[in-house]
């Protein structure tokens, strides 16, 4: 295992069952290798239908791997069985997924502090915790919505909070932010900067716009067509914090987009 | 209920209060019309096979007055309330402890078929053959035609679980059982009450043709006597109670589902409420 890696993906391989009975079964990601440091916030781009969101299922242990190896600290995660997974590795791997998924019949807060509820670990601190969280992402006074009366950004936010209030090491995210104006899109974006400069959780964030992966990441992989592999790793060396709203004209952030861009069309 | 297809299909939303208010005026214009027609059919085809509405009405507060409507649409009442939880509570209950067993929800799925299809009325001689002529037959009648309902409803809410939020709560670290209770079950809550709500006017009306077969008590009953008597009258007034009762009854269900369900989103919930 690579020095200061928290995950490490190697040669991970994942088909589908065949459509028709004696067809061959696609390969959707194969041979695919990368690790993530310690506090590391890892971009992953590529063209859509690439394997990512089934990367991350792999990941997260809500899909099983058809080959390979997916290792956390020691941990390596169950090939073939899906009885055998353990979805988030025992609250050590948070998912924060495309879809917000928050519970339509809980309020704002009621989802925030779902994770806490279903580990026994609701008290006096988590629940300030909670609090402030709400507070840090601006949804203060609108604790007592229920989803449907909160905007796009608002239940973005709300999922995100869910899943930092539990604190899980890893989170990884699968286009958060894809269903929102690209305007409140820039204050998502600033918001899980500045949480993430202040807990430093390793992040996994999958997304298709290359802007957003250059603009957040310390490191930019990009994957290949399926079935899906690793072609390119980008260093991003533009210094933190950063301002999403001015980056997008620095030299080096144009440099890289369009090295980038040429790779993933 | 004829509104409800109305606000569903409407295209222009107008301000909630002011549309309740049209709907309310249309509704009361309605009723002004089907009394006049009452009106006229009685006139012109005589109170003996028709009664008035005025004479109902009359009938209806001497029936109050007297007491003996009252009693008698207690025990209807009774009856249907007792056998709505005798039928209800089980069906939502079933489909639930099966949640984990395929098998045995397959193996059972052709008799509740059956059981749904098969005309539950002509099951009220065999119930008062063995039960007698009390409440006992009325609720069985009652809780058999309830449960059917109900338990085809909740099995259907069960079926329409969204994955994505039981591997979100997986993913959290939710148990077997947190996941059934925070996830599984208030999502099928919403289909439990459309059940309830079809089955809500079926308990009445089972217990009305129970008593209407076999009874000495309920308006079922009353209305077997007073078509005995020729008191066309007193048939209407009969009638007119039970329709009150299934007024009621889903005033009852329509209120305890706008609590239970006030997490659901305005469109929706403006569909329940003139219900």
């Amino acid at each position: 295992m690579a020095a200061g890696a928290i995950l490490e993906i190697r040669g991970l391989a994942k088909r589908f069952r065949a459509r028709a009975p004696g067809a061959e079964s696609p390969w959707i990601i194969r041979d695919l290798s990368f690790s993530v440091r310690e506090g590391e916030l890892l971009t992953i781009v590529g063209p859509s239908g690439a394997g990512k969101t089934t990367l991350l299922n792999m990941i997260a242990q809500t899909d099983t791997a058809s080959g390979g190896e997916v290792r956390f600290r020691a941990q390596v995660a169950p090939l073939g069985d899906a009885k055998a997974l353990r979805p988030g590795l025992s609250r050590q791997i948070g998912y924060i997924t495309q879809d917000d998924n928050l519970l339509p019949w809980r309020t704002c807060l009621g989802n925030v502090l779902f994770p806490l509820e279903v580990q026994g670990r609701l008290d006096g601190q988590t629940r300030a915790r909670a609090q402030s969280l709400v507070e840090a992402v601006g949804l203060a006074g609108f604790e007592n919505h229920y989803p449907h009366e909160l905007s796009g950004g608002m239940r973005k936010r709300t999922s995100l909070i869910r899943t930092l209030v539990y604190d899980p090491p890893v989170i990884l995210m699968d286009e958060p932010f894809g269903a929102v104006d690209a305007q409140t899109r820039a204050l998502l974006q600033a918001d899980l900067l500045r949480l993430w400069g202040e807990g430093r959780k390793t992040i996994v964030f999958v997304t298709h716009d290359i802007a957003e992966a250059i603009a957040l990441g310390d490191r930019t992989l990009v994957l290949s067509r399926a079935p899906a592999s690793v072609k390119s790793e980008h260093l991003i060396s533009i210094p933190r914090p950063r301002d999403i709203g001015g980056i997008l004209t620095r030299p080096e952030f144009v440099t890289l987009y369009q090295a980038i861009r040429a790779e993933v069309a | 209920m004829a509104r409800r297809s109305e606000v569903e299909t409407g295209g222009a939303v107008p301000a909630p209060a002011a549309q309740r208010r049209s709907q309310r005026l249309d509704q009361a214009l309605e009723l002004v019309f089907l009394l006049a027609l009452w009106q006229v059919l009685s006139l012109w085809l005589g109170t003996y096979w028709i009664s008035s509405p005025l004479a109902t009405l009359a009938g209806l507060f001497r029936g109050l007055a007297s007491g003996e409507l009252l009693l008698h649409a207690s025990y209807t009442a009774g009856e249907a309330a007792i056998g709505f939880l005798v039928g209800g509570i089980p069906a939502a209950a079933l489909p639930f402890a099966l949640r984990r067993m395929p098998v045995m929800t397959a193996i059972l799925d052709p008799f509740m078929v059956g059981g749904y299809g098969a005309p539950k009325l002509a099951l009220a001689p065999l119930f008062i053959l063995w039960f007698g002529i009390g409440i006992e037959s009325k609720v069985a009648l009652v809780g058999v035609t309830v449960f059917f309902i109900v338990y085809f409803s909740t099995l259907s809410g069960i079926r329409a679980l969204d994955t994505r939020l039981v591997q979100m709560a997986q993913v959290m670290d939710a148990n077997e059982h947190a996941v059934a209770r925070h996830i599984v079950f208030p999502g099928a809550v919403p289909y439990i009450f459309t059940g309830l709500r079809i089955a809500m006017p079926y308990s009445i009306g089972g217990a009305v043709i129970a008593e209407l077969i076999s009874a000495n008590r309920g308006l079922g009953y009353l209305v077997q006597l007073r078509a005995m008597n020729y008191d066309t009258t007193g048939i209407f007034v009969a009638l007119a109670a039970t329709t009150c009762i299934v007024f009621l009854g889903n005033w009852l269900v329509n209120a305890l589902e706008r609590f239970l369900l006030r997490w659901r989103p305005p469109a929706d919930a403006m569909l329940q409420a003139d219900a």
